[in-house]
């Protein structure tokens, strides 16, 4: 595989974005190219670990690193970009205890050097970058500006981070670094729909966690915490909720029709990937953003409005 | 499991029936036998009775197990317990406490420092509704990453009440399983394995074929996702990286090893 050129990055793509979030991975990658980056994902890459791993001591590490591993192997890039929330904070969470902690590196290179699949050992010099971030400090909100030929004049959107974006600092470095977010009250994602046009609704909620993660197993708690960020939304007056990470997708998008069944219509409120905005602000198509692919019906609301 | 009902009605209209000792804070922290209400009581010729005549009696835990403490500080996931000094602000900002009262992460991470087993058996049913947003690690004072701690506290549970994880906490396992299963074994993870298994695991098969998940399904084998989970794969030699992490994990010395004895 030939070595990145300057203007490409490293892409991780990750599992839910490769199968049923395919509409998130592909603006992801029309937006940024449309920016002047191109994603280029990694060969071979295999599953973060989902948060899942996280009892099971340096392997739940040695998952994401060795997609770092690929990265610099492959592409010859130490940092690597993804989309995914939950990604991000594996490979962040992997990188930051690494740095910190001398025993979890070599249990880490131990096995490594048991799989034999690269000669060299790692060594904790690049970062994970989560995709808003790396927009907004690689090309910025000017980049954005620029770009916007179909601005989205009129449109309420919600803006909804999540947890694993800005939380915690320890590995995500918010507040911490100066070019990274706030990490109770983020704004990048905010600067950049202003950017493309549309109003951003306050309903705070934004950071708040949508039981994702406990989605199969305790489906009760997810509704509960879902429903109540969706009616919040709707409150305040949005017509959409954009969002940033699959997980928070699999929670509000693809449960809403049996969230609206529990907690009534106050719970139902398209939802639609920030970049599905951007890249139809960027003068992509409808079909292009894909926004057919979310079950919550975003296209009903966009007609209206005449997007 | 249905979420927690914290309001106790009103009935009759008029003043509600006092509970025994109810307006204490973190209540359901305090046994039953352990509170003593007098109906009159004097003390030094001052009455007491009313709001001020109840009393907890003191409970005295003198068997501490300390080389509990460590076996939970050896884990990658637990190796920050000795920092915290119980100041609360984990529980303060969960965002499952509100729903279920009985959580409370800086009491777990309290009994699990004093090693004491036979408070923390209590809590098996709501130890893990954990759901890892990470607002008490953002917030605490000492970095004691409570969120990470949880994940320590299910280990502890998982060796030590393996009767009650199967009883209890039987689908949170086997949905824990097949995750693991799916993320070591093929490096990969189908997300819609995963879903039909646990739906399947739970019990709910009937609900697999209900108008919602039917409509879900045909929607992704028309706009062609369901064939894209086909396509997913393995990564190329994972089966390298597999052994090897086998190997370690088979080899690990702590607490975290515990997956053999279940």
């Amino acid at each position: 595989m030939d070595k990145l050129k300057e203007n490409q990055a490293a892409y991780y793509p990750g599992c839910a974005l490769l199968t049923i979030d395919r509409a998130y991975n592909n603006s992801s990658k029309l937006v940024s190219k449309k920016m002047g980056i191109e994603l280029v994902e990694i060969p071979d890459y295999n599953c973060c670990g989902i948060g899942e791993m996280k009892s099971k001591g340096a392997a739940s590490m040695y998952m994401p690193l060795r997609n770092m591993m690929l990265a610099k192997n492959r592409l010859g890039s130490k940092n690597l970009v993804m989309a995914c929330s939950v990604c991000y904070h594996e490979f962040s969470r992997s990188i930051a205890r690494v740095k910190e902690n001398q025993n979890e590196l070599s249990a880490v290179n131990e096995i490594f050097k048991e799989a034999g699949e690269f000669n060299e050992e790692y060594i904790p010099d690049g970062e994970a970058r989560h995709i808003l971030e790396f927009l907004y400090n690689e090309k910025g909100v000017e980049e954005v500006k620029k770009n916007v030929v179909k601005p989205l004049k009129g449109l309420k959107v919600a803006p909804y981070y999540g947890c694993l974006y800005s939380r915690p600092s320890m590995y995500t470095f918010t507040d911490k670094k100066p070019k990274m977010d706030n990490s109770e009250r983020p704004r990048f994602m905010h600067e950049f729909l202003e950017a493309l046009g549309a109003e951003t609704v306050f309903y705070g909620n934004e950071v708040q966690c949508c039981g994702g993660r406990n989605v199969v197993q305790d489906e009760e708690t997810s509704f509960t915490l879902c429903s109540q960020t969706i009616s919040k939304a709707k409150k305040a007056g949005a017509d959409v909720i954009a969002l940033i990470c699959p997980k928070c997708a699999g929670a509000l998008d693809v449960n809403q029709p049996k969230i609206v069944e529990k907690f009534g219509k106050d719970s139902e409120l398209p939802i639609v990937y920030l970049t599905q905005l951007m890249a139809l602000a960027f003068g992509f198509s409808k079909k292009e953003a894909e926004f057919s692919d979310m079950i919550s019906e975003p296209l009903k609301v966009l007609n209206e409005k005449g997007f | 499991m249905a979420i927690e009902k914290h309001d106790k009605e009103n009935s009759g209209g008029g003043r509600p029936v006092a509970e025994k000792g109810e307006h204490i804070v973190a209540r359901h922290l305090i046994e039953d036998d352990n509170i003593k209400e007098e109906k009159n009581l004097v003390i030094d010729g001052v009455d007491v009775s009313g709001r001020w005549n109840t009393f907890i009696i003191s409970r005295v835990n003198s068997e501490f197990d300390r080389s509990f403490f460590e076996e939970i500080k050896k884990t990658v996931a637990g190796s920050r317990i000795n920092r915290c000094w119980q100041c609360g602000m984990c529980t303060a900002s969960c965002t499952v406490t509100p729903l279920y009262r009985r959580f409370n992460p800086r009491a777990f991470i309290y009994m699990m420092q004093l090693g004491n087993l036979k408070e923390l058996k209590k809590y098996i049913d709501v130890a893990w509704r954990c759901v890892g947003c990470y607002k008490c690690s953002q917030r605490c004072p000492k970095q004691v990453n409570p969120a990470e701690m949880m994940e320590a506290l299910a280990l502890v549970i998982k060796k030590y009440f393996p009767e009650e994880v199967k009883t209890k906490l039987k689908l949170d396992e086997e949905v824990k399983k097949i995750y693991e299963d799916m993320i070591i074994g093929h490096g990969r993870l189908d997300l819609a394995k995963l879903h039909t298994y646990a739906i399947q695991k739970s019990g709910r098969t009937k609900e697999l074929l209900g108008k919602i998940e039917r409509d879900a399904i045909f929607k992704m084998v028309k706009d062609g996702r369901a064939f894209s989970v086909l396509r997913l794969g393995k990564p190329h030699n994972w089966s390298s990286s597999k052994e090897a992490m086998e190997n370690y994990l088979r080899k690990l010395n702590t607490i975290e090893n515990t997956e053999a004895g279940v």
